[in-house]
């Protein structure tokens, strides 16, 4: 990405305002917002697994948890998006922003390949316990978001300004 | 011994002095206390919905409580063991800092209101109350409060 781009986008009023005023607010935000996107994913992840919640199908688990995670996602999405803004060269150039951000996409193609291909038999094992390739699934995705949060907690130890 | 003297003894011990000098101890210890964190906070929102009516409502109350309760003990534990070793690493960093006693104080409350709602899930109620509502609201708003008062002590270091 061009650095004229980047310098221009942190010069910009919103990057300059939650970089002198409202970074802790916009931080304090994310950790909810990524609190509650790990914490219903581990849910829905352990229930795949089945590990957890076995008595109730998983098509319903992860209906009345789904909700909330995308909500919680775009949120997040939007507060990550105004931290990049505020020092949009210092996160560019920062190795764990690179990693948590590989992870992310890792992430989201392990749900896609989990909709697309594992769930379509869910009629056969929505009530018992998933297939191993469902399993492995909810496996990955629990070791992925691990990633995201420990990369993303890493950022802030190594950020230049 | 006043707070300080504490806190400059507590930095002087070989366990703060051993995770002070390991780099990866502090962000290490850390990323397990969110781990914790985020799942604590799922499980307490699946109990307030479920005691608002809502959530997993397919699932007896009883039975989920039965279930969570023991989980967000486990969390929380590990989120106080986390915490601790947070605090011996760094004590200047939270024994002087009021944020960290806002904290503190918002945490007893959650534990309380997040008690009293697990108790009613135990009794099953045929329909939730508006009481019931509203602390399963107050509930997680506590808990919301309580992530952003920890975030908030990186920033009132005094």
């Amino acid at each position: 990405m061009s650095t004229t781009f980047l310098e221009w986008l942190q010069g910009t009023p919103l990057a300059v305002s939650v970089a002198e005023e409202w970074f802790p607010l916009v931080e304090s935000v994310h950790v909810i917002t990524m609190a509650m996107v790990a914490g219903t994913i581990f849910l829905v992840d352990t229930r795949l697994m089945g590990l957890t919640s076995t008595r109730l199908p998983f098509s319903y688990v992860s209906e009345r948890l789904l909700p909330w995670t995308w909500v919680a996602f775009g949120c997040s999405v939007l507060t990550g998006t105004l931290m990049f803004m505020s020092n949009a060269t210092g996160y560019y150039d920062n190795t764990p922003f690179r990693v948590k951000m590989v992870l992310l996409l890792l992430a989201g193609l392990n749900m896609l390949y989990f909709q697309m291909v594992t769930f379509r038999s869910v009629a056969a094992w929505d009530a018992g316990r998933p297939p191993s390739r469902a399993r492995l699934s909810g496996l990955v995705s629990i070791g992925l978001w691990c990633g995201v949060i420990g990369f993303g907690r890493w950022i802030g130890f190594v950020i230049g300004k | 011994m006043n707070l300080i003297a504490f806190s400059h003894w507590l930095e002087s011990t070989p366990l703060s002095q051993s995770i002070q000098t390991t780099s990866w101890a502090i962000p290490g210890i850390q990323v397990m206390h969110i781990l914790c964190l985020a799942t604590l906070f799922a499980l307490a929102l699946n109990l307030s919905l479920r005691v608002a009516g809502r959530g997993l409502a397919l699932e007896s109350s009883r039975s989920l409580a039965q279930r969570f309760v023991p989980a967000m003990a486990i969390c929380l534990l590990l989120l106080l063991l986390s915490g601790s070793l947070l605090i011996i690493a760094e004590p200047s960093r939270t024994i002087t800092n009021q944020m960290f006693y806002i904290k503190m104080s918002l945490l007893l409350v959650a534990v309380v209101l997040t008690l009293w709602l697990a108790n009613v899930a135990r009794r099953e109620p045929d329909k939730p109350s508006r009481l019931h509502v509203a602390v399963a609201v107050l509930c997680m708003l506590v808990w919301t409060g309580i992530i952003v008062a920890g975030r908030y002590i990186a920033y009132y270091i005094t």
